[in-house]
């Protein structure tokens, strides 16, 4: 496409692409347009701007956005506890705290497990970002940042590098070494730079990508050995509070979750928006809105965190493309800021302001048990990769790492002290 | 000059916010109770490998706590 010449009135940014450029000032139907010239030409080829004011896009989007709300109601024909009513109730679970890491000056805001199912990493309000050996309570780095409240941190799927961030509006990344006595904080790479707060972040399939997520309404993948911004994703239109990634194996999606009531499903390729899931909550009364999002292991279903007047957890099924269960109580009246699914996805943690974590039967939509123990809100629940533990983050500064037994193993451990009281008697 | 530049960005948004739902209209559905369906038998599937509903024998479980018989 060439260019014309055009005497040029007004130089600025252009308000379709963005970039400064000499503008071309015309008027469409007494609205003023100032596009550079690029811009006009296009508008000119695409043949959209006949018509086209702000009232009949207006009316458009309602009509799609009805359409949508129609095709969607018609594939509900059946609950999905309905469907699951026949499968086997759950036996009773005995879940019980095994370790209490203590370590932490402040709250605990964020953890995440490495993929040797034994190591995690957290990062606090008190700006330290700490790394654990869960089963010797040893830790093993701590990193202190500059800046306080660090709000997330992934660990690489290598093991050998974590990322973290927060109010500094970057996420960095920090090679981990044997070398207890190096010093970590002067390896530290700066990998993304966003304009708000990194509210989440995870690694990709492999150490070399990071997907960030801030309080700028963006979500963002990054190139870690050179900083560079990959693929950025818009669509948000308030801040976004947290992102889960689908497994490596089935395809390239993620989730983000955001202020503005969505959840929204991105491919990550293309920077594309697939999907979408927005609640219409009539009486929202809340002060805080906490949206979390996780994917659970099939990629099929996401689960939503959603406190508004009513706290529930909602799941929605990505290919029914609609939601399809609630996971509610009327005796729970605090909203729930992080969940993550067991290994085979039947079972949902839940981690309330009130202290407590919920654990729900995603099928049933039934509670199947409620884990006490933290002494303030927990911030993240994150089951281990192999599925043996659940470790939970709480602002009363411990992370708890919980593992369960199944009933017959209780029984067993009884016989077993009964056998040495008997020994006793009959010494 | 606030305002003209006001509307040109109500009429980027609007367009935009209708791509956006043009695009989401015409995604593929299944219903529920298929979604269900699938859901339901992938759960049973794994729920083989799920330590949480199998139980973890003791002498596997690398959290449990480990006490030593002091009685004998």
């Amino acid at each position: 496409m060439c260019d014309q010449t055009f005497v040029a009135a007004t130089f600025g940014p252009c308000e379709s692409c963005g970039k400064a450029s000499p503008l071309m000032n015309i008027y469409i139907k007494t609205e003023a347009i100032n596009y550079c010239s690029f811009c006009v030409e296009m508008m000119a080829c695409k043949g959209l701007q006949e018509g086209e004011t702000v009232a009949s896009l207006k009316k458009e989007s309602e009509s799609l956005k009805k359409k949508l709300d129609e095709e969607r109601g018609k594939l509900s024909d059946i609950e999905l506890n309905q469907v699951a009513e026949k499968v086997e109730v759950l036996g009773p679970l005995c879940i019980k705290t095994r370790r209490v890491l203590k370590g932490h000056g402040n709250k605990v805001l964020c953890m995440d497990w490495c993929k040797d199912k034994r190591r995690l990493v957290s990062s606090s309000q008190d700006g330290k970002v700490i790394v654990w050996d869960a089963f010797t309570l040893n830790k093993e780095h701590a990193v202190s940042l500059p800046c306080t409240w660090v709000l997330t941190c992934a660990y690489a799927p290598s093991g050998c590098a974590v990322a973290c961030g927060g109010l500094d509006n970057k996420c960095s990344v920090f090679p981990l070494s044997l070398d207890k006595n190096e010093n970590l904080s002067a390896k530290k790479k700066s990998v993304a730079m966003h304009t708000n707060y990194v509210s989440g972040c995870t690694f990709t399939s492999s150490d070399m990508q990071l997907l960030t997520s801030s309080g700028d309404g963006t979500c963002a993948l990054w190139d870690v050995e050179s900083g560079q911004l990959l693929q950025s994703f818009h669509g948000h239109t308030a801040d976004v509070l947290s992102l889960d990634l689908a497994p490596s194996e089935t395809g390239n999606t993620f989730v983000s979750g955001g202020c503005d009531k969505k959840a929204n499903v991105w491919d990550m390729r293309s920077g594309q928006n697939v999907q979408s899931f927005e609640t219409h909550e009539s009486d929202i009364n809340c002060v805080n809105l906490n949206y979390y999002c996780q994917l659970n292991p099939f990629v099929s279903g996401l689960c939503c965190c959603m406190f508004t007047g009513a706290p529930q957890c909602r799941f929605y099924d990505l290919r029914a493309d609609r939601e399809v269960a609630i996971y509610q109580k009327d005796s729970i009246i605090f909203g729930a800021s992080t969940v993550d699914f067991s290994l085979s996805g039947r079972l949902l943690f839940a981690g309330y302001n009130d202290y407590t974590i919920n654990l729900w039967d995603t099928l049933k939509g039934t509670r199947v048990s409620v884990l006490f123990g933290h002494e303030n809100r927990v911030s993240r629940v994150r089951v281990s990769p192999d599925g043996t533990a659940l470790c939970s983050a709480s602002w009363d500064n411990t992370l708890r790492v919980m593992s369960w037994s199944t009933m017959s193993n209780i029984l067993f451990y009884t016989q077993r002290k009964g056998c040495c009281i008997l020994r006793l008697f009959s010494l | 000059m606030s305002s003209k530049a006001h509307s040109s960005n109500n009429i980027a948004h609007a367009r935009r916010t209708v791509q956006q739902l043009r695009i989401e209209a015409s995604i593929e559905r299944i219903k529920v109770s298929k979604a269900s369906a699938i859901l339901m038998s992938y759960c049973s599937e794994h729920a083989r490998n799920d330590p949480l509903l199998m139980g973890i024998p003791a002498s596997d479980n690398p959290f449990k706590d480990k006490k030593p018989c002091t009685i004998l």
